[in-house]
């Protein structure tokens, strides 16, 4: 674990990591959206129905939020995959071991999906603000729930001395001081994530923050960039807090793995992600406008804190292995051949998905 | 192992692998895996038939078919988002943590086998997932052509999961050459492939066309002619049942005989079962053909809803069959239900199932011995999976009635007893526990128990497990392996042929 991750490995090991990498930033771009998609509506809702109409936010969010909670579970399918050919005894251990409190995700996840649906709806919509609020929070909540089981899921798969204990206890929960400040870790990375994939959809659907703001658009003082900005510094701070708390539960060997060879660069790219979000959002607040430029900036920002954070993710899981039993695993199997089917297939998938946008955007131009 | 200079998956086949086993009281873990699995594959199947039907309708009335089309296609395709891509994606990620909960071991294998299968299937997945929310979203402003091609894609991707996912589950019970040679295609092009898919995807467009006839009847704003029109068009693939028989018949062809056998009359519950879905199946089939498609005859939503409910109850024992006759496997001579190496049993007789368990026994003090608690241990090591102790198809229902001795042969010949169950695979003093914890637990768990430990019932359990062998028990599973392995291993009686 001298070469920074994920290199260093046998060449199958590689592959798989970087595939479960990959395709779980994929999944978080999706997965942020909609848990930080579902709390500013929460939190919105608060400021009663003349303002939230104003917010434009708010009205993309409602009608945008399911389809990402679709591709958030579709982009989810991938890394649930690939993490249980890295990593499939520890992944069934903790599933197992949580048994029924994990299982509950998913009624949660379908209840949370049409509450979304319904939140779209014209019936709620005639309904009293105070059901609409109430609906908002049962879906922010659900989706906290969910993830606050995958954060103790990921733990426990860390934590083989607690498996026996936690199974002849029959206890349905693991406990362990790392759980909350990882969560609130990943809870807040998803508010600068949802700020600035706002500002590009914003864009498209003709909520430009790259102008100076109108009077109307504006909410309790705000303008659209300065409330996306206090999003997505309250979750800079918010990460940096957690983060820190994180770090003081991460044994020697976790500290070793995040700050040596292996993880130490990616830590370091994404607090370089981190400063740099951190600057443009401030800049965006006080210009009060996100010029192009300027959004580039900070999408190259938060790209680099969301690849950092998972492979620094990764880089302290691999302390917690018997990497060289895996080597064969994952050498097994990388000698099943099927890859250059999947390659191809991904490959004109991605095609006919850049098509679908072409064609639909053609169609409604005519 | 090494075929052609590869090392393949069974190279890291241990007997058994050790998990902590979930224990759902008196449910049977198998009601929850088969309860989920009919749920999801009913939902997949109306979406995989709703993205052909929808295709072909919009196509029809491009053709100036169905002037209606558009309309009716817009409400169903809102029906379809609702239910499938919300109930049906969420079941989907389901079935995957329901197989973790319920088999570890054969997801495990599974996976392993297959995931660049369903890697690939995921990328259509994806390409399903975004045409038809954009359909959803902007097809009713969208001009024909590009509505038929957004169609036509969703449909193929739609149809596409259905291609890959039907290789890996048909795979589990009719692997085929993929025994012999572990190659990924042969298994995924496995005897058992084309018939099931063929057989699914009627079934899919049965299930959309029926659905289309409860929402036919459901979308206000259509008069009765305009319902009576649409109804005789979405109607028209139910006339595809017409094959399910020969290709019902197809597929029974390919399975092994045994477990033919178990559904065509070996097995009561496996027979009714198929016999359930062959019922439904035919009443929807005929009313579809007879009055539907000659007669003209007007659906109404209730009929249509009867129908479509049918349409379930088929699928429910279809999937029930499917799943039960691959016993006693969950992948066709490689691993047992209860996620057991079929080469690893000859194995665990000598080092025992429970040894290498690290998990302790829960409430271990509530039993009145230690032999007690070793045999807890083997019962979750090799019954819970389709078991409970006093639960559904607990076992203390099944053998408490037994007198010891009866307990004891028929464990140790277990695969003798009842074919469709796999061969003990434990040492006899873990017989002799399981024998004990049976006893007590039927004897209403008396605060205290003798010890059984006497040499000569050990032996003699030996000598039963050694006669009846370490292959399955049905004949001509028994067989095969008799044919392939000789005697020793098959299962066989010694004093003459299986």
């Amino acid at each position: 674990m001298n070469a920074i991750f994920p290199t260093g490995f046998t060449a199958p090991t590689a592959l798989y990591l970087s595939l479960f990498a990959v395709t779980l930033v994929l999944h978080a771009v999706f997965m942020h959206y909609v848990l930080a998609g579902s709390t500013y509506l929460a939190f919105g809702r608060l400021m009663g129905p003349r303002r939230c109409a104003v917010c434009g936010w708010q009205s993309i969010l409602v009608d945008w939020l399911p389809f990402a909670t679709g591709l958030a579970i579709t982009a989810g399918v991938a890394p649930l995959l690939f993490v249980q050919i890295l990593h499939g005894r520890e992944f069934a251990t903790a599933n197992l071991l949580l048994s029924h409190r994990w299982m509950a995700i998913l009624p949660v996840l379908i209840v949370c999906f049409y509450l979304l649906y319904l939140q779209k709806s014209s019936w709620l919509a005639r309904r009293r603000w105070v059901w609409r609020t109430v609906v908002a929070a049962l879906a922010c909540s659900g989706f906290i729930f969910i993830a606050w089981s995958w954060t103790e899921n990921h733990l426990l798969m860390l934590d083989r001395d607690a498996w026996a204990p936690l199974y002849e206890s029959g206890a349905l929960r693991y406990a362990s001081p790392g759980v909350l400040p990882r969560l609130a870790l990943w809870f807040f990375s998803a508010f600068p994530t949802l700020a600035i994939e706002l500002v590009w959809q914003g864009r498209l659907l003709g909520l430009d923050v790259t102008r100076p703001p109108a009077a109307a658009e504006v909410v309790l003082g705000l303008s659209p960039v300065r409330r996306l900005a206090l999003a997505a510094l309250s979750g800079v701070a918010g990460m940096t807090a957690a983060g820190g708390l994180y770090g003081q539960t991460l044994t020697a060997a976790d500290r070793e793995a995040l700050f040596g060879p292996l993880g130490g660069p990616w830590l370091t790219i994404a607090i370089t992600g981190l400063v740099v979000q951190g600057g443009t959002w401030l800049a965006a607040a006080f210009c009060n406008r996100m010029p192009h430029g300027l959004g580039v900036v900070t999408t190259i920002g938060w790209l680099a804190t969301l690849c950092g954070l998972v492979a620094a993710r990764e880089s302290i899981r691999l302390v917690h292995v018997d990497i060289a039993t895996l080597a064969e695993r994952h050498a097994t199997a990388a000698s099943i051949s099927g890859f250059p089917v999947f390659l191809t297939c991904a490959a004109l998938t991605v095609i006919a998905i850049v098509w679908c946008v072409v064609a639909v955007r053609a169609g409604l131009a005519r | 192992m090494v075929v052609g200079g590869l090392s393949v998956a069974c190279d890291i086949m241990t007997p058994l692998e050790h998990y902590p086993v979930v224990d759902l009281g008196p449910l049977m873990k198998g009601l929850a895996i088969g309860g989920l699995g009919i749920v999801h594959v009913f939902l997949a199947q109306f979406a995989i038939g709703g993205g052909l039907l929808l295709f072909c309708l919009q196509w029809l009335h491009m053709r100036g078919g169905c002037p209606l089309a558009r309309r009716f296609i817009d409400g169903y395709f809102k029906v379809l988002v609702l239910v499938s891509f919300v109930l049906g994606a969420v079941t989907g990620v389901a079935m995957w943590f329901t197989s973790i909960q319920v088999s570890p071991r054969t997801i495990g294998v599974m996976v392993l086998e297959f995931h660049w299968v369903w890697a690939t299937e995921w990328t259509f997945f994806c390409l399903e997932v975004v045409s038809g929310y954009l359909f959803y979203r902007y097809g009713p402003r969208l001009p024909d052509a590009t509505r038929l091609r957004l169609l036509g894609l969703y449909a193929f991707a739609s149809w596409m999961s259905l291609f890959w996912i039907n290789g890996i589950l048909s795979w589990q019970l009719t692997p085929g050459g993929w025994l012999e040679n572990h190659d990924v295609w042969t298994g995924f092009f496995n005897p058992g492939f084309l018939p099931s898919l063929l057989f699914r995807t009627i079934s899919a467009a049965a299930i959309a066309a029926l659905a289309a006839c409860v929402l036919i009847n459901a979308v206000p704003g259509f008069s009765r002619e305009d319902r009576a029109s649409l109804v005789a068009v979405c109607a028209r693939p139910l006339v595809f049942m017409l094959a399910m028989p020969f290709l019902g018949a197809w597929y029974l062809g390919v399975m092994p005989a045994d477990s033919r056998g178990w559904a065509t009359g070996g097995n009561v519950p496996m027979t009714l079962f198929l016999s359930m879905a062959v019922g439904s199946s035919t009443l929807i089939g005929l009313y579809a053909i007879v009055a539907i498609l000659r007669q003209r005859l007007f659906v109404n939503g209730a009929t249509a809803s009867l129908l479509l409910a049918l349409a379930f109850v088929a699928t429910a024992g279809g999937e029930f069959v499917r799943e039960g006759v691959r016993k006693p496997f969950t992948v066709r001579q490689y691993l047992y239900s209860n996620s057991i190496a079929r080469d690893g049993v000859a194995v665990l007789r000598a080092r025992g199932s429970t040894t290498d368990d690290p998990y302790p026994v829960r409430d271990a003090a509530s039993y009145a011995n230690e032999q007690l608690v070793l045999g807890a241990r083997v019962f979750r090591a090799q019954c819970s999976v389709c078991h409970t102790l006093e639960g559904v198809n607990a076992v203390v229902e099944l053998a408490g009635g037994w007198t010891i001795e009866q307990r004891r042969i028929n464990i140790a010949q277990l695969q003798r007893t009842k074919p469709f169950m796999p061969p003990f695979a434990g040492t006899p003093e873990e017989l002799e526990a399981l024998v004990q914890l049976i006893g007590w637990i039927a004897a209403g768990r008396p605060t205290s128990w003798d010890l059984s430990n006497d040499g000569r019932v050990l032996d003699d359990i030996r000598r039963r497990m050694d006669e009846a062998g370490t292959g399955p028990g049905s004949p001509t599973a028994t067989l095969a392996v008799h044919l392939r392995e000789g005697p020793q291993d098959a299962g066989v009686r010694p004093d003459g042929p299986p």
